[in-house]
């Protein structure tokens, strides 16, 4: 075959993929309800390549798929037995964020709960704060367990009684940090903020947010998150590109930040709201730098995406699960936060989609080859900061009022 | 009345009866019609009217009672733009001019793509129409979020419309087409189309096409005929459609959120912030003025253009 025809082959090889990638967006796109699309559809859509492929072939052992992130995840450890205090009866409601993403907790989760505990898991779509508030207001509690970032759970604890206390003598934390164990929810799920580019564009990746911002050594349309959607804008890393060290950012200087983002803003075609939106305008070469959640990103590289993730300088946070006040089924709701804390659910999950666990005994049941691509590998942790998530529960209506000043001026 | 009274011509006595025998019968007639409409009005009352109500109170007494919640947006911060004049405001009035002028926008222009194919499926044998009905139908059976999301992969930079550009040797490099305000426009238009002209079409359909052709056999000419024929007759219909259109538009969220640029921010998204940010009282507020500004418009337009007709009213 020609050079000439390798190139066309390879061209149609990408255009295929492409489309195909389009064709799973758009499917995933579907499954959501507008709001959930606005607030968190990133991480709704993480892995639709991953593990929506995987469950698609029903866990072929060792396929001839190409390398996906998922492809350890083909023999997930296996959960044979729970404490006593677990099992129970009846139902218990949990609220996930939909899509690929909550196939793969019903795989790593929801399923072995159900088998081992006889407690029925109800599945629900879409956690929201101002639901949870609603919800009690009117003493008509339709959620057990739901999945929050953990500032809005403060938010709202601040303006009432709307969290049950955490039941820790059911959990075993012997391997768990005290920083993840909350009064009012327990940590479970870290995933990271992080820079992603388009390899094909720039031959020498981007160190961190100081290039990130340099428009004349990497020129190019880039994509930023907003400050509205629920989400909160990208102030750290504004300070960061600015001069501050990743230890210094809190208290954040809004202004500081805010000036920070004057310097980018020509160049950012999109603050998105929806983190569905970066990954495809990666993908579609409509950004070549951006701001992603790190699952997102590894989703569209194993669509084959010329895309790949700095690691340097990204923003760490976790995911907590809380059980709103007067819950129906608060025990069973305690019995399933405590299950999916232990090792084997967080390894499971950690497998079908490259997020962290929070029980480091999980570390010892996932392959070397996988633990290396999770935010929480000893490697990739030593090169981000933590979001300080006390400091945006205490900010985020400032922040918000400053961000659609801002965003209009 | 009074023919009647004049020629029966009775005793001031029985007519003083006869007034209240009407009367009762009138109001009989009246009872009926209340019960049977009062299902539908409890329904409303009961699952529309009350929790509208009870979430726009919360505009004055959410976190307290007060006008508190207006206050951000009475509070002038900065001159802003209205429609190339330059008045003192703030963000969340901006919002709303913002807003106001993408649903106007939109308005006159799916009226303009509407105006046309509502004019020719009337024309044509109704067999015909219906087909041709099927092709504006279709799109409006798909989902809003499925639309948005392919007029991001025709406008994008290395999108259909750019690629075929650039393959014309038209364009040097990819024009900047997604993420601008062209594009919330082009996306809003496409899902609004069917509702401008599906009124259209019904109030043109019930045009009698005698008094064109009686101003034709008059000497009218083909543009004066409709001018000063057609188009007056229409005019329940541009209401009606004009109507739904910029109501619709003013409420929409995610198509321009998808589609457009930075500053292309529609008051629909400032409120769903202010609900995540459980500021419910602010939210009610922003609600508030949206429904006050709708309805005025509401009134405004079918004073003037006589919508109520399309609901077989008679004011002319």
């Amino acid at each position: 075959m020609t050079d000439h025809g390798r190139d066309q082959d390879r061209i149609e090889e990408q255009a295929r993929r492409r489309s195909a990638l389009r064709r799973s967006m758009l499917w995933d796109v579907e499954m959501l309800t507008r709001r959930e699309l606005l607030r968190r559809g990133g991480r709704v859509t993480l892995g639709v390549g991953a593990a929506g492929a995987l469950f698609a072939s029903g866990f072929q052992i060792g396929s001839a798929q190409e390398a996906s992130p998922a492809a350890g995840a083909t023999q997930l450890p296996q959960i044979t037995s729970i404490p006593e205090t677990l099992k129970g009866s009846g139902e218990v409601v949990v609220v996930s964020y939909g899509g690929a993403f909550q196939d793969a907790q019903r795989e790593a989760y929801f399923k072995p709960f159900e088998q081992l505990s006889g407690i029925k898991v109800i599945e629900a779509e879409g956690p929201d704060t101002a639901k949870v508030k609603a919800m009690v207001d009117t003493g008509n509690v339709g959620w057990d367990v739901a999945e929050f970032d953990r500032s809005d759970v403060i938010n709202l604890s601040e303006l009432g009684d709307y969290w049950e206390k955490m039941d820790y003598s059911l959990f075993d934390t012997a391997n768990i940090d005290n920083e993840r164990l909350h009064e009012l929810a327990v940590d479970m799920l870290a995933y990271s903020w992080i820079l992603a580019y388009r390899t094909d564009v720039f031959t020498e990746a981007p160190q961190g947010w100081k290039d990130f911002w340099d428009t004349e050594k990497f020129p190019g349309p880039r994509t930023m998150t907003a400050g509205s959607g629920g989400l909160s804008p990208n102030l750290e890393f504004a300070l960061i590109a600015d001069g501050v060290a990743p230890g210094e950012l809190y208290p954040i200087d809004i202004d500081r930040a805010f000036e920070s983002l004057d310097g980018i803003r020509e160049s950012v075609v999109k603050f998105w709201e929806a983190g569905a939106v970066p990954a495809q305008m990666l993908t579609d070469r409509e950004a070549v730098l951006g701001v992603a959640w790190n699952g997102r990103i590894a989703a569209v590289q194993a669509q084959g995406a010329p895309v790949d993730i700095q690691w340097n300088e990204g923003m760490l946070t976790t995911d907590t699960w809380a059980v709103p006040k007067g819950a129906k089924n608060k025990e069973n709701a305690m019995k399933f936060a405590a299950f999916i804390t232990r090792p084997e659910p967080q390894a499971r999950l950690s497998m079908l989609i490259p997020y962290g666990f929070v029980n480091k005994e999980a570390a010892e049941l996932i392959p070397p080859d996988r633990l290396a691509i999770l935010p929480t590998a000893p490697e990739l942790l030593g090169k981000q900061f933590i979001r300080d998530v006390e400091w945006w529960s205490e900010n985020n209506d400032d922040v918000a009022e400053r961000w659609n000043e801002w965003i209009l001026g | 009345m009074s023919a009647t009274t004049h020629a029966f011509a009775p005793r001031p006595g029985e007519r003083a009866a006869q007034a209240a025998r009407f009367a009762r019968l009138r109001r009989g007639v009246q009872l009926r019609y209340v019960l049977l409409a009062l299902p539908a009005v409890a329904f409303l009352a009961v699952f529309y009217g009350y929790p509208v109500a009870a979430m726009l109170l919360r505009a004055f007494n959410d976190p307290a009672w007060g006008t508190e919640n207006f206050r951000p947006l009475t509070t002038l911060t900065r001159d802003i733009d209205v429609f190339g004049f330059s008045v003192p405001g703030n963000a969340y009035l901006r919002v709303f001019g913002i807003t106001l002028q993408i649903a106007i926008v939109t308005t006159l222009a799916t009226l303009l793509l509407a105006y046309p194919v509502a004019y020719v499926l009337a024309a044509i044998r109704p067999s015909r129409a219906n087909l041709l009905m099927i092709l504006v139908l279709i799109p409006f059976w798909t989902s809003i979020l499925v639309r948005s999301y392919a007029w991001m992969v025709l406008l994008g930079r290395e999108g259909t419309i750019n690629r075929v550009l650039m393959g014309l040797g038209i364009l040097d490099e990819p024009a900047k087409l997604l993420n601008t305000r062209l594009a919330v426009y082009v996306g809003m238009i496409h899902i609004l189309l069917p509702f401008m002209i599906l009124p259209l079409y019904a109030v043109m359909r019930g045009i009698d096409r005698n008094l064109l052709r009686a101003a034709e056999n008059l000497g009218g000419r083909p543009w004066d005929v409709f001018r000063r024929v057609f188009l007056p007759l229409s005019l329940p219909g541009i209401g009606a459609g004009c109507l739904l259109v910029f109501i619709l538009a003013l409420g929409f969220y995610i198509t321009p959120a998808l589609l457009g640029g930075q500053r292309d921010v529609m008051i629909s998204v400032l409120i769903a912030q202010q609900v995540t940010l459980i500021k419910w009282g602010f939210a009610s507020a922003l609600a508030l003025v949206l429904l006050l500004v709708a309805l005025v418009i509401y009134v405004v337009f079918s004073r003037i253009l006589g919508v109520e007709r399309l609901y077989g009213g008679t004011r002319a």
